[in-house]
């Protein structure tokens, strides 16, 4: 041994002890399952919306409003807006899992799941205005 | 943040060009990572013309031969060349395999040849294996009964519940599978990797062993257990042949199966 620099060893903690941590978090089946589970369900209502969108392709807005004021596509596109983004947000905490690691592992979660949070509820609430001023519209009218 | 880029004093050099003989006929390339802890240099990759007329059908074979004739500071493991110590487990273009195992044919052009990846070096091409061991040991890969054997035979398992085993007892734990998996790359501090998960399964699967609960318990954990996202670089790798993903596949079904 030649090297003259001694270097300074913070870790003495034994590889086993490492290895067991903390544990473990007795957490990850309910992540794993909803991540399939919800894929699963976006198949048919992303297939579903993909025909709706053919189908309003070149209708006029009163249209589309009448469309988005049916109790069931209302349904279908709130299943989609809330599934994709609970999907979305299932599917990026995996990322920062993965790639983020101490202490911005918990902000980075935190913030993706706000930003998530809002653009769903945004989605969410644009879907609802479709749909309940279509009905307004359509009282007024008939009023 | 993962690190994507080599530390520096971990970036890679232009290292020395071992020549053939001269009329030397059958020459190929080795170009092999060298790296030693007894002095401040960084890392670099060596030259080694090789005649392959002169050695035996294997990566290994060349290994050998270079050790013992053209450059004996060259570091690495090996025991059995037959494939089944698992010790001369290494990246040979580009593949976690073992070098015993490995035909130079199978390889075209020069043959690049590094230490498993992503583990610490301990010198060349000896990965430092320690965190990975206890990873295993963290598991309690032994059988755990609480009912006594009978007096006066073995335990005893049919046919089926034997068969439940194959794909698993042959695991050598060579490591080519954790080692190149990107989850045990950026995670490897806290996600077992397929070598231990198979391992893992192969307990939970044994007809005689008592504690399938208490092991699934122990894995039931968002990165020991499911930091594995079936990238399946585990199953393509294993010299052996072996499937730890589906093993790993496994165990996640049952996770699943005990909630419900």
């Amino acid at each position: 041994m030649s090297n003259p620099k001694k270097p300074h060893i913070t870790v003495m903690r034994s590889q086993l002890s490492r290895a067991r941590g903390l544990g473990s978090g007795q957490a990850g089946v309910g992540h794993w399952w909803a991540e399939r589970a919800s894929a699963v369900a976006l198949v048919p209502l992303s297939g579903w919306f993909v025909i709706q969108v053919f189908r309003l392709a070149g209708a006029s807005q009163p249209e589309v409003a009448k469309w988005g004021a049916r109790p069931l596509n209302t349904t279908m596109m709130l299943s989609l807006v809330i599934l994709t983004f609970y999907h979305t947000q299932l599917g990026l905490q995996v990322i920062i899992d993965d790639y983020v690691h101490g202490k911005a592992h918990l902000p980075a979660g935190l913030l993706m799941k706000g930003i998530v949070f809002l653009l769903g509820l945004f989605g969410t609430v644009s879907v609802l205005k479709l749909a309940l001023a279509g009905s307004s519209r359509g009282k007024i009218a008939a009023g | 943040m993962v690190e994507f880029r080599l530390p520096k004093n971990s970036t890679v050099g232009k290292g020395r060009i071992f020549t053939a003989a001269p009329g030397a006929t059958n020459v190929k390339n080795f170009r092999i990572y060298r790296w030693s802890p007894d002095d401040d240099k960084n890392p670099v990759v060596d030259t080694y013309e090789i005649d392959l007329d002169k050695i035996g059908p294997m990566v290994l074979d060349a290994l050998i031969h270079i050790k013992n004739d053209v450059d004996s500071t060259l570091t690495f493991r090996r025991s059995c060349r037959e494939g089944i110590c698992g010790s001369c487990a290494m990246n040979i273009a580009g593949e976690n395999t073992l070098a015993c195992l490995k035909p130079i044919r199978d390889i075209e052009g020069d043959i690049a040849i590094y230490p498993l990846p992503h583990m610490p070096v301990i010198k060349d091409l000896v990965p430092d294996l320690d965190g990975a061991y206890a990873q295993l040991r963290s598991i309690d890969p032994w059988l755990k009964s609480d009912t006594l054997p009978p007096p006066d035979s073995e335990r005893r398992q049919s046919i089926e519940e034997r068969a439940e085993l194959d794909g698993m007892w042959e695991c050598i734990l060579c490591f080519c599978c954790s080692t190149s998996c990107p989850s045990y790359w950026w995670n490897g501090d806290r996600y077992l990797g397929p070598a231990t998960l198979l391992a893992a399964y192969r307990w939970i699967a044994d007809s005689r062993d008592e504690h399938a609960g208490d092991r699934l318990d122990a894995l039931e954990d968002p990165l020991k257990l499911y930091a594995c996202r079936t990238i399946m670089n585990c199953t393509q790798t294993c010299p052996k042949g072996l499937n730890p993903a589906k093993a790993i596949g496994r165990i996640k079904e049952l996770q699943l199966e005990r909630k419900a």
